[in-house]
């Protein structure tokens, strides 16, 4: 009876504040609304077929003619959609893995030993990560095109991943390193005395301990190179290696002469997915990546 | 102490490596291409002739060019203030202590994690598109013709439709940086100042945004350099050649280097390097004075 009572009272208490709250509530929503219905009207839209788009129908929410899933299937096959998803998903995974071993291990070294140049390194990684692409973009182009490796298929390949890689190792790196230095260094030196060597340790017990730490920094990175445009507009030679964004770039230019809207949204959808599904998993990870030891001025 | 010196440098080789040759050796070239007209960009150096500032003077007096920054700069300081308004309003109420609040913070920064040639296709194809658009369909359900009948994609228009899409998306990623600075500020100075009898507002411009400082700076730092590298969203927006209304420096850039049409005034890779250095620059101007006006070293809390 009594804890009823008090539950009561809190409710109470808690109205009175929400009516307080209502004008914050009433922008929240209103944004939030305006969010779900753009990205839910392409999802929509990319169901449905052109003629229907064009007479207003998904606006009203209706399908005269049914869900049309045949869309997708259309963009995946016909339009080269497979090849670029499957190229940005090897991009992006074999990246991903690169960076994380390079960069785990850099980030140990810089926290844990400091030394001379040490700091220089650190403040050189803060600072590339304000470093326009502009500024490395031609000199990037000459090397990579004086390899000759534009006209062979694998070697673009290649030389697209080491690219993803280094433009991420700055940020990486540094967002390992405040990570490493969180953990205890009693470990290590436990380690130590059981006559584990320095790099044994690093690989069987710091690097485990640090997996909270990659797996975030691992999902910006996956983020970031899923959706990269410039570099690989400017490196990806051919329609064989391009990845979803610059794939899609052309899709959306060749369909608006074809005049199939609901293509181009399907297509839109597909592209926009993985990092869409991601994030409705793992959200909470990300938000707490943005606004954790990563970001720095 | 041998052996931890041998796993230093094995542990640190390869992130320094890929940052020479990614970062620091084009970053050296770049300035250099700067001060010479090299006609092919892949020429090798014996081929470029040394000219000294030209290439600066010459993007100064080119017409597109001055366009394509005053561009720039309106997005950056009108998107700016936008940017940072909203992404403060939604911060301060994100952390005034209402309910669904992780689920209002997620949907927010939804939009940045969805690939920017999708979004900007999604606002250029069903928000602005005078058919079946958005927009269109609001006012003409409101029975506001006038307002209806706007091309928001036409040569008057389209600059302004071209920002607020662009904002739209990253209110997100600064309004997460505000409210984790807000978070960090200690209840009991609300505590107190209530106690003293201060209001809301009397409290936001008093303890807030003075003790929001640092993150203020890293909200502009960050805003800065993304805006610099605004290349998605003007290239989708505008036709093919280069567009008045929408060119920013990265597209003016690509066009005169790897593209064709109204751009393209000579074959002359060092332009191209004189727009880097020029960005850049802007960069570290907007940093320092950035650092230096919100300095909040004598702020402990």
């Amino acid at each position: 009876m009594a804890k009823e009572k008090e539950k009561a009272i809190k409710d109470k208490i808690n109205w009175k504040k929400e009516l307080k709250l209502a004008p914050g509530y009433l922008i929240l929503l209103i944004w939030v609304l305006l969010t779900v219905l753009l990205l839910g009207w392409v999802v929509m839209a990319s169901l449905s077929t052109t003629k229907d788009i064009f007479a207003g129908n998904v606006n009203k929410f209706s399908f005269p003619s049914g869900l049309h899933f045949e869309n997708f299937s259309k963009a995946w096959l016909g339009q080269g959609v497979a090849t670029f998803f499957v190229n940005s998903l090897v991009y992006s995974v074999c990246s991903c893995t690169l960076l994380i071993l390079v960069c785990a291990p850099a980030a140990y070294v810089l926290s844990r030993f400091p030394f001379k140049g040490s700091k220089l390194i650190e403040t050189s990684f803060v600072s590339a990560m304000g470093v326009p692409v502009i500024m490395i973009v031609l000199p990037l182009f000459v090397l990579i095109s004086q390899m000759g490796v534009l006209n062979n298929i694998l070697a673009n390949r290649v030389a697209l991943v080491v690219l993803y890689v280094g433009i991420n190792v700055p940020y990486t790196t540094i967002f390992l390193l405040t990570f490493f230095g969180n953990i205890s260094r009693a470990f290590e030196e436990a380690a130590a005395i059981d006559g584990c060597s320095p790099m044994k340790t690093f690989w069987q017990i710091m690097f485990p301990m640090a997996q909270p730490g990659i797996i975030t920094v691992t999902i910006f990175n996956f983020i970031n190179i899923w959706n990269e445009y410039f570099l690989s507009l400017i490196l990806a030679n051919s329609d064989k290696v391009k990845p979803v964004a610059v794939g899609l770039y052309g899709m959306i230019n060749s369909m608006k002469y074809t005049g199939n809207w609901a293509g181009m949204f399907a297509a839109v959808v597909i592209v926009f997915l993985p990092t869409f599904i991601l994030y409705i998993f793992l959200s909470e990870k990300i938000i707490a990546g943005v606004t954790g030891g990563g970001v720095k001025g | 102490m041998k052996k931890n010196k041998t796993m230093m440098f094995c542990f640190l080789a390869p992130a320094v490596t890929l940052f020479l040759v990614i970062f620091l050796y084009p970053i050296v070239r770049t300035v250099m291409m700067s001060f010479f007209k090299i006609d092919g960009v892949t020429d090798s150096i014996s081929l470029w002739h040394f000219t000294g500032i030209d290439n600066y003077l010459k993007l100064l007096q080119t017409s597109l060019f001055r366009t394509s920054m005053w561009n720039l700069f309106r997005i950056w300081f009108v998107g700016g203030l936008i940017v940072m308004g909203l992404a403060l309003l939604f911060a301060v109420i994100l952390t005034s202590g209402i309910r669904f609040k992780s689920t209002f913070r997620a949907i927010i920064y939804l939009p940045n994690v969805v690939s920017a040639v999708a979004l900007a296709t999604m606002w250029l194809q069903s928000v602005y598109s005078p058919q079946f658009g958005h927009i269109t369909t609001f006012f003409k359900a409101i029975g506001w013709e006038a307002a209806a009948n706007i091309q928001w994609l036409d040569a008057e228009h389209k600059f302004w439709a071209l920002m607020f899409a662009y904002c739209f998306g990253m209110v997100g990623y600064h309004m997460l940086i505000f409210a984790s600075g807000i978070e960090r500020i200690s209840g009991d100075y609300f505590e107190a100042a209530t106690l003293d009898g201060a209001n809301k507002i009397q409290q936001f411009t008093n303890i807030t945004l003075p003790l929001l400082k640092g993150i203020i700076r890293t909200n502009i730092t960050m805003w800065s350099v993304s805006c610099v590298g605004f290349f998605v969203w003007s290239q989708l927006f505008s036709s093919v050649t280069a567009d008045n209304q929408t060119i920013v420096p990265m597209v003016y850039m690509y066009a005169q280097m790897f593209g064709a049409g109204n751009t393209v005034t000579e074959r002359n890779a060092g332009l191209s390097a004189a727009i880097g250095v020029l960005l850049s620059i802007c960069v570290v101007i907007i940093f320092t004075v950035a650092n230096k006006a919100l300095n909040d070293d004598d702020i402990e809390f």
